[in-house]
C-alpha cells in the first residue's frame, strides 16, 4: 500500500492539472475541478488510463486496470475533480477499491 | 426518390502540394511529385522512389490537429483529416446549422499505414492508430456528425467506391451531406518489397521525375504515391438552400467486378469496358457525350494496354477524339485514395476548362494510339467526364461527373 502524506492530494492534483494543460493545450485558468474532460477540453477516456500508469509508477501501486474498470463503471469519472478523487481512492485502497 | 448529387467542396494532399490550389497549379504545369524516398532507408530495395507527400506536412498538420489527437493518428490519417477540414471549409458548410443526423462520412481506406515507416507509435495508441475506420471516425467526431460513418475497402478503387456509396445515400434521400474520399500511403519497406516481387513498380531510380510514364512504350510499372482527397457530396436542394457554390454534379457511377484474376485485368480489357459501358448506361448518357476521361493509367504494361482497348471498344472512332490523361504520371498511384483524388482533378478540369497532361509521354507505344494529352495541359470545355479506377481483386469503378 502506498504511503499517504498530507501532501499526496496536492501532488496528485499538480500531476493531473499539468497533464491536462499539456495534452489538451489549455491554460491553468481554463480548467478547474468542475471541468468536464471530454465535453469542455476535448479530452478522451484514454487519458485516465495514462494518468493511472503515471501514478502506478510514482506510488508503486498494486492495482489492476481491470479492477479500476469495474470501479469506474459504478463510479463514473467525468470531471477533473472526480478524477483526482478516484485517483486518491486508488492510491489508498489499491486492488481493494472494488470493496468500497 | 432520385435527388441530384452535387459537389460543394474539395480538399486534397498529394506529392504536388498540401492543398487544392497548390495541387492544381502544379498539375496544370505538368510537374512531377516523384522523388527519392526519405521516409525510411530504401537503398536495399529495387524501387527507391515514390511520390511522397512533402516533408513539411507534419509541421503543416499541427495547425489542424491538436497535440493530443496527433499522438493517436498516423501520418496518413492526419492527411485525411486535414483534407477533410479543408474540404469542409471550401464548401462553406456550418454543420451546426444543419441536421447532423443527415450528415455522414464514407471513406475508402485500405489501411491507416501504421507501418514500420510510421514514427512515434506507442503501445497505448497502437490500436487507435491502426483501426481501419479511424479516418472516418475522427472526421465524424470532429464535426459531431450523427449520420452513417464507415469505411469501405476495395484496394485501388476504395475511395471511388466510397464516392458511389455516398452518392446513393444522397440520391435515395437517406442523407443530405456525405463527406467522401480517402487517404493512403504504402511508402514503407515491406509493401514496396512486395510490389517489387510482383514486378509492378517502376525501378527508374536514377530519374525519379521521369519514372511514371503511362501509355509510353518504355513504361516499366507504376510509381507509388501517397495522399488524401475529400469531396463534399450534397443534395442539390441542400446546396441551394444554403447558397453554396456547386462545382460539379456527380451524375452517377458504375461498380463492377472482373470475376477473373486477383491481380491481372481481364483479357483485352473486357472487364474495364463493361465498367465504362455500365457507367454510361447508369448515367443515361451516350459515348458521344463524354468530353474527357481521367484514366486509371498506371504506367504498367497491362493496365495501359487494356484500358486503351476498353476505351476503343466502348467509344469506337470517338475514342481517338476524347482527351484522356493520367494524373498518376505526376502524383504516382495513390492506391486507396486514387479514385477520389483523380475525381477531384477531373472536377477541377471541368471547372477550369483545362485538361491536365500525361507527362513523360515521350516515346509513344504504337499499340496505344489515343489522345493522351502528352506532356502539356490543354484548354478544353468539358460537359461530361469519366474518372476510372481499377483495382487488384477485380474491383472496377467509373465515376461520371457533369458540369454544373
Amino acid at each position: 500500500m502506498a504511503k499517504i502524506t498530507e501532501n499526496t492530494r496536492s501532488e496528485v492534483s499538480e500531476v493531473v492539472y499539468n497533464f491536462f494543460m499539456e495534452e489538451c493545450d489549455v491554460d491553468a485558468s481554463e480548467i478547474n475541478d468542475n471541468t468536464n474532460i471530454i465535453r469542455d477540453i476535448d479530452g478522451d477516456s484514454l487519458m485516465f488510463l495514462e494518468l493511472i500508469e503515471i501514478f502506478k509508477k510514482k506510488y508503486t501501486l498494486n492495482i489492476d486496470l481491470k479492477t479500476i474498470g469495474k470501479f469506474v463503471v459504478k463510479n463514473p469519472v467525468e470531471t477533473i475533480g472526480q478524477l483526482i478523487d478516484t485517483t486518491m481512492l486508488i492510491i489508498v485502497h489499491e486492488n481493494n477499491i472494488t470493496e468500497l | 426518390m432520385d435527388r441530384k448529387v452535387v459537389i460543394t467542396g474539395m480538399g486534397m494532399i498529394t506529392s504536388l502540394g498540401l492543398n487544392l490550389e497548390t495541387n492544381w497549379e502544379n498539375l496544370k504545369k505538368g510537374e512531377s511529385g516523384v522523388r527519392p524516398i526519405n521516409l525510411f532507408d530504401a537503398t536495399s530495395l529495387q524501387t527507391q522512389i515514390a511520390a511522397q507527400v512533402p516533408d513539411e506536412f507534419i509541421e503543416y498538420s499541427e495547425k489542424y490537429v491538436t497535440k493530443r489527437v496527433s499522438k493517436q493518428m498516423t501520418r496518413v490519417t492526419k492527411m485525411c483529416y486535414v483534407a477533410a477540414k479543408d474540404a469542409i471549409k471550401h464548401s462553406g458548410i456550418d454543420f451546426d446549422t444543419m441536421d447532423k443526423t443527415r450528415c455522414g462520412v464514407i471513406l475508402g481506406v485500405v489501411s491507416t499505414a501504421n507501418t514500420s515507416a510510421e514514427k512515434g507509435t506507442t503501445p497505448q495508441n497502437k490500436v487507435i492508430k491502426s483501426m481501419s475506420n479511424a479516418m472516418s471516425a475522427w472526421i465524424s467526431l470532429e464535426f459531431e456528425l450523427l449520420g452513417a460513418n464507415y469505411t469501405v475497402t476495395s484496394a485501388c478503387a476504395s475511395s471511388a467506391y466510397a464516392m458511389a456509396l455516398g452518392h446513393d445515400m444522397i440520391s435515395t434521400g437517406k442523407a443530405d451531406v456525405v463527406i467522401v474520399g480517402g487517404a493512403d500511403s504504402i511508402v514503407n519497406f515491406e509493401e514496396i518489397e512486395g510490389f517489387n516481387e510482383l514486378y509492378a513498380l517502376s525501378t527508374e531510380n536514377s530519374l525519379p521525375e521521369k519514372a511514371s510514364k503511362p501509355f509510353s512504350l518504355n513504361r516499366d510499372g507504376f510509381v507509388i504515391g501517397e495522399g488524401a482527397g475529400i469531396i463534399i457530396l450534397e443534395s442539390e436542394t441542400s446546396a441551394k438552400n444554403r447558397n453554396a457554390v456547386i462545382y460539379a454534379e456527380m451524375l452517377n457511377y458504375a461498380l463492377t467486378s472482373e470475376g477473373y484474376n486477383i491481380m491481372a485485368p481481364k483479357k483485352d480489357g473486357e472487364g474495364i469496358a463493361f465498367a465504362i459501358e455500365s457507367a454510361l448506361k447508369n448515367a443515361g448518357i451516350k459515348p458521344s457525350d463524354v468530353d474527357y476521361i481521367n484514366a486509371h493509367g498506371t504506367s504498367t504494361m497491362l493496365n495501359d494496354k487494356y484500358e486503351t482497348m476498353a476505351i476503343k471498344k466502348v467509344f469506337g472512332d470517338l475514342a481517338y477524339q476524347i482527351p484522356i490523361s493520367s494524373s498518376k504520371s505526376m502524383i504516382g498511384h495513390t492506391i486507396g485514395a486514387a479514385g477520389v483524388i483523380e475525381s477531384i482533378i477531373t472536377v477541377q478540369s471541368i471547372v477550369n476548362e483545362l485538361v491536365t497532361p500525361t507527362i513523360n509521354l515521350d516515346i509513344p507505344d504504337p499499340e496505344l494510339d489515343l489522345n493522351y494529352v502528352p506532356n502539356v495541359a490543354r484548354p478544353h470545355k468539358i460537359n461530361y467526364a469519366l474518372s476510372n479506377s481499377f483495382a487488384f481483386g477485380g474491383h472496377n469503378a467509373v465515376i461520371v461527373l457533369k458540369k454544373y
